[in-house]
């Protein structure tokens, strides 16, 4: 039998009736058209399903869609403000911190959890915030260097 | 694939209570559900009735009970542990533990009660509480009781929980003075499971430099988490020293029961028992003589 | 030619945007109307004959619409090499027998993906097990398991490479050793899994929307199997999450999703689980080496010969060219006077292994580097020296197999022996180790048997000065999309947002063989180039008579303004000769076509790159585990033309070569791969990832458009030799079967205390 589940994602709330088995993430991609988290694993570990619940970055696939109840969640979809890039995402285009692009939406979200709690993180504290999420293609390091660079403010104020 | 079940979600720990007892066949208990939902989505747990307890906000705590400690509540997040002033400032092994758990994402939803839980003898917070000399309160309709950590886990994945039981509070009783931890654990890549885990809490007599108490306490080393008892007793009442630790290392290792799987053999792990006891148990002195 | 206006910039990836929104829509995210999904049903054992198959009780099960199992194909045999029938031997839909764990067996198409997973456990097979073999030193026994029908011995392909007189030339050394080394699995681990989106229509047209690597080998390879016409069939890549060479051959969703659409007529889609991709789809292939190694007692390398035994696997797949490349690759980068080798495939019943980044070369490369840091040590020689004295130069011939002609090995080996220098006294327990390399620049084969040029560009030019590039490369995130718009805009003398790419589509796009063996850069860029060339010639036509300058003048067009190269205040704005153009074509589009093919180019590729790496490690001696502190490359891959791409190699590589040296590896039980899952294999993340150093090298491969050549693969030769020389040099034990993992250095470091005693 569905439940009834109330949130807000990306800043517009939503009333749906989902299955309790359903999963976050499935919710947000297959009810809300949001595919920007992806699946790449079963067990919770690649990262690529990263959003951000109650200001938290959750694996979105490791969560009931119904505990998010209540709650405000965000996704990269809510990251641009209409044409205006996050500076996130200016970063990593500058510095190149993606290629194939799978993972890229986990990583945006894991980065911007980790700049929301503390805006001036260190190198090794960006490492920790994007550990889960697996990148095959980039080797991290243009991803920390772009992380750096909004750190150091090259870009706009980080919201 | 997660088969379908049937959803309860209580607010109240009564309610959780009550549920237990009314659906005591073929069902789980869920809190943030990192590990039970890797069994679900398997197909290696089909419960028929889940019961969510993540939303109890009565169980979120963390408290500190002057003389007694600390106090948390079984559904606190790791990140709310490893962020909490009173658990830096008084139980900083506790956070460190916590902020090498595993990933954030996991920190951010798991709870530290569905990690004891779940009963993984890799995992790190039962080493770490097993040497801090922590309890568990566990309730039920018919009442509570008090579980020493180490009484926890009688066998391989499971708990000492009755069936209609719920564990509800971690308690950590205040650190006596010149008393250093340290725990640490060994993995191939960064926060990944333990391949080995190993704490160790030294209390030095005042005054003198005898090891007055020592607990050692090892993860991933045998089916559950475990006291190294026999290792603790050729340190403890006497005056520590290098080759005193490499012993105890030693005699670690032989207590040890690890298994051999695809990331170590038991050779290999008795190895790091060795090595790791001393380091840590040199580790927790120095921080000892400072304290 | 030194001043570029767009290639050698730095740019934003052409589909940057919309990969950073989360926009991008890749085959995972696609969903169709009337959509199906699927599930595939594998074999759990390794060898077994298929004695009986009931699928009715998966058929009555509400919400499934199909289920198809061998009997509903044609009973053909896949095979990349199509040249070769006896190595088309795949079925994918296994009809009478299964050869590893994950052979599939049936397939079902129903509303949800877990309706379609639970007909699949409805699914009733009887097997008969057969014996099964797992080694390949046991599987090339007479008294092994026959895997195929008439493969004797389990012998799947042998190669044979050879040059001078390696026996009499053994005899001349003053220094001759022999190893035996052993090179593990490794999977791609590309984030999206092997996805397709089948949908057959009513006419009989099949189109399928899919992860590749190249989607006319798809397009072509499902026609042999589905018994379609070619042009009946329309391959479209999506945005790719990856492919690291596991995607360019017919997989089971691809050939699955079309079967069950072909049933239906209705669209279906099959995602594998990441447990089925580290399972069930091709990985590196496992390698026994012999490698025997002779100098003088100067150094000088006056013969190798080598012997090598892989795991192929239960199919071929591409194992025969990794085979053959190892066997090259053994000889690479050295001038190696007489060279022998004998490469053997042996079929396995394990998971087939096949093309994966490097495609044999990090595994020769990891023997060779070992084999000579051991060598030099005996001959009191420093590592760097030997490697300079033996070096492959420019213009150099490797006998009767390759021309190199831009080899940059020596600037590297000068840059990297700096770089070390820098880095002044280690601390203890911390070594640095090097090693060299050289990959191919795409491949000169045609086992395919295409009649089609290898690549082909189109390039149309609209009234308002928008290019249409159309190209078969396939956009995998390497950054093809960017760097073949970069070469057409500089070629023809346009703005890098002027042009538009069209790519992996079989349907607009002319054929290319697809981004594999490091290949898109030279082959497909000398196509682009040859398009844009032609589109612009007929510009220049027609700018020429509009300017009647004197002939003795140049014309050229850069940045949208034609004029005399000379004088280039004289000219005419680009828009204004494209609408005379047109207007002199009858109204039609400026129409540019180019292909290459590479011709008498020896027997491996027309270019080569070459890079030195240097790896920093630190060991803990008293448990073996070992940190990767930094690494240093210096990667020579011609003219740059993309250099945050090129970047992005040089760093993405590490994380998956210093993974294979370091901690990835598919251990079996049985067959039965032990970890299909990212909790239990290993691989590095970031806070396992060293600081990476890039040397920057300049050069110019004249084979190259503009000058360049391969960055891809190259990279990921060196590190699992560099390391294992780095750990050498930390705490001098050597191991010589990958991966080297913290217990095997602690059991090392052990059993040379117990020597030592």
């Amino acid at each position: 039998m569905k439940k009834e589940l109330r949130f807000t994602v990306n800043g517009e709330a939503y009333e749906l009736y989902v299955k309790p088995k359903s999963l976050l993430m499935d919710v947000l991609r297959d009810q809300l058209g949001l595919t920007g988290a992806k699946r790449s694993c079963d067990t919770h570990t690649c990262g690529t399903c990263t959003v951000i619940l109650n200001g938290l970055a959750v694996n979105s696939c490791s969560i009931l869609a119904l505990q998010a109840n209540g709650g405000e969640v965000l996704t990269v979809e809510g990251l641009a403000e209409k044409t205006k890039l996050h500076p996130l995402q200016k970063a990593f285009l500058d510095y190149g911190s993606f290629q194939c692009g799978f993972c890229t939406p986990g990583m945006l979200m894991a980065a911007k959890a980790l700049l929301d709690k503390n805006p001036k993180p260190s190198k090794e504290q960006i490492k920790e915030a994007i550990d889960a999420n697996i990148c095959r293609c980039t080797g991290y390091n243009s991803v920390i260097r772009a992380v750096t660079a909004v750190v150091n403010g090259e870009y706009e104020e980080a919201k | 694939m997660i088969r379908d079940f049937e959803y309860f979600a209580p607010k109240t720990l009564e309610e959780a209570l009550t549920l237990l007892d009314k659906y005591r066949d073929n069902r789980k208990i869920i809190a943030g559900g990192q590990s039970l939902l890797k069994l679900m989505r398997h197909g290696l747990v089909n419960p028929q009735y889940l019961i969510d307890i993540k939303g109890i906000f009565d169980l979120n705590y963390i408290k500190s009970e002057a003389k007694k400690g600390l106090r948390i509540g079984a559904l606190t997040t790791h990140w709310a542990i490893e962020e909490s002033p009173l658990v830096r400032n008084g139980f900083s092994i506790l956070a460190e533990m916590e902020r090498k758990l595993a990933f954030i994402q996991i920190r951010n939803w798991g709870t530290i009660g569905g990690n004891l839980c779940h009963a993984d003898p890799a995992q790190d917070p039962a080493p770490v509480l097993m040497v801090l000399n922590a309890t568990l309160r566990t309730v039920s309709l018919k009442g509570e009781r008090t579980i020493a950590v180490e009484d926890f886990f009688p066998d391989y994945l499971q708990t000492a929980l009755g069936p209609n039981e719920l564990l509800a509070e971690i308690q950590v009783p205040t650190v006596p003075s010149h008393t250093g931890t340290a725990y640490t654990k060994f993995n191939i890549i960064e926060n990944d499971l333990a391949t080995v885990g190993v704490a160790v809490s030294i209390t030095l007599s005042p005054g003198a430099d005898e090891c007055q108490d020592i607990r050692i306490a090892l993860g991933a080393s045998a089916p559950t988490p475990m006291r190294a008892k026999r290792a603790e007793a050729v340190l403890r009442g006497k005056k520590i020293t290098d080759d005193l630790l490499t012993e105890a290392g030693e005699v670690a290792s032989a207590e040890a029961e690890p298994l051999s799987d695809i990331n170590a053999s038991e050779e290999y792990r008795r190895q790091l028992v060795k090595v790791l006891v001393k380091r840590i148990g040199k580790e927790a002195l120095t921080k000892a003589k400072q304290a | 030619m030194s001043n570029y206006t767009v290639i050698g910039k730095r740019v934003h990836r052409i589909d940057g945007t919309e990969k950073v929104t989360g926009n991008a829509k890749f085959t995972f995210d696609l969903v169709l109307s009337n959509m199906l999904y699927g599930k595939i049903l594998r074999s759990p054992h390794p060898h077994a004959k298929i004695v009986n198959l009931d699928t009715t009780q998966a058929e009555k099960l509400i919400g499934v619409k199909a289920v198809v199992t061998g009997k509903d194909t044609l009973g053909r045999k896949n095979g990349i090499w199509r040249r070769f029938p006896e190595l088309c031997d795949e079925e994918i839909l296994c009809r009478a027998k299964v050869r590893f764990v994950g052979d599939p067996v049936a397939a079902v198409a129903a509303i949800d993906e877990d309706t379609a997973e639970e007909a699949c456990q409805l699914i009733r097979v009887e097997y008969e097990e057969l014996p099964a073999v797992f080694d390949p030193l046991e599987a090339i026994k007479e008294e092994a398991p026959q895997i195929h029908e008439g493969v004797e011995l389990n012998i799947n392909v042998t190669r044979h490479i050879e040059w001078g007189d390696v026996d009499e030339a053994f005899k001349r050394c003053d220094y001759v050793r022999e190893d035996r080394f052993k090179t593990s699995s490794q999977h791609h681990v590309c984030m999206e899994t092997h996805d397709a989106v089948a949908s057959f229509d009513y006419n009989g047209k099949l189109t399928v929307w899919t992860s590749t690597q190249s989607s006319y080998y798809i397009q072509r390879l499902l026609a042999d199997m589905l018994g379609l016409r070619e042009g009946d069939i329309r391959v479209i890549k999506p945005p790719t999450g990856g492919g690291f060479g596991s995607k360019f051959e017919l997989d089971s969703a691809q050939f699955c999703a079309s079967v069950l659409s072909m049933k239906l007529c209705r669209p279906v889609k099959i995602v594998l689980t990441r447990a089925e991709e580290f399972t069930a789809t091709k990985r590196r292939t496992p390698m026994h080496y012999f490698s025997k190694l002779g100098a003088k007692k100067d150094g000088t390398f006056l013969a190798k010969e080598v012997r090598v035994l892989t795991e192929g696997g239960a199919y071929t797949g591409m194992g025969a060219t990794a085979l053959y490349l190892t066997g090259f690759f053994s000889s690479f980068p050295y001038k190696f006077p007489n060279y022998r080798y004998d490469g053997y495939r042996v079929y396995t019943n394990t998971a087939p292994t096949s093309a994966c980044r490097g495609f044999g070369a990090p595994q020769s490369t990891f023997v060779g580097e070992s084999q000579i840091d051991m060598l030099a040590e005996a001959l009191g020689i420093d590592p760097i020296e030997i490697r300079r004295k033996n070096g492959m130069t420019p213009n150099y011939e490797v006998p009767g197999q390759a021309f190199i002609q831009s080899c940059e090995l020596h600037q590297c080996l000068d840059k990297t022996e700096e770089q070390i220098k820098q880095r002044g006294k280690l601390p203890p327990n911390h070594g640095i180790g090097v090693a060299c390399y050289g990959f191919m620049s795409g491949g000169i084969f045609n086992w395919f048997d295409t009649p089609y040029a290898f690549s082909s560009a189109l390039v149309r030019i609209n009234i308002d000065g928008k290019v249409d590039l159309f190209t078969g490369a396939c956009e995998i995130g390497q950054g093809s999309d960017t760097t073949l718009s970069m070469i057409c805009a500089e070629e023809l003398g346009v703005r890098l947002e002027d042009i538009r790419i069209h790519s992996g589509d079989t349907g607009i796009c002319p054929a290319d063989l697809g981004s594999w063996g490091s290949r898109e850069t030279l082959m497909n860029g000398n196509a682009v180039k040859m398009a844009a060339a032609d589109a612009k010639r007929q510009l220049m036509a027609f700018a020429a008579a509009k300017l009647g300058a004197n002939i003795v003048y140049d014309l050229n067009m850069t940045d949208r303004w034609f004029h005399l190269v000379d004088r280039p205040e004289r000219g005419f704005s680009y828009y204004d000769i494209v609408k005379g153009v047109i207007r002199g074509n009858d109204g039609e589009a400026i129409i540019g076509r180019g292909h290459y093919t590479p011709h008498r180019k020896g027997m491996i590729s027309p270019a080569y790159s070459f890079g030195v790496q240097a790896v920093e490690v630190e060991v803990d001696p008293e448990t073996g585990r070992y940190k990767l502190v930094n690494v240093s490359t210096a990667h020579g891959s011609g003219k740059v033309i993309n250099p945050v791409g090129i970047e992005g190699q040089l760093e993405g590589a590490i994380m998956m070569a210093g993974g294979y040296g370091f901690c990835e590896d598919q251990p079996m039980d049985n067959g039965k791969i032990l970890n299909p899952s990212f909790d239990d294999y290993k691989l590095i993340r970031s806070l396992d990832m060293p600081e990476v150093k890039i040397l920057e090298i300049e050069s110019y491969e004249p084979e190259g458009p503009f000058g360049a050549k391969e960055a891809g693969e190259g990279l990921t030769n060196p590190t699992a030799g560099a390391i294992g020389n780095a750990i050498y040099k930390a705490i001098g034990v050597r191991i010589n079967d990958l991966p080297i993992t913290p217990e095997k250095v602690f059991r090392a470091l052990r059993e040379k205390e117990n020597q030592g005693k």
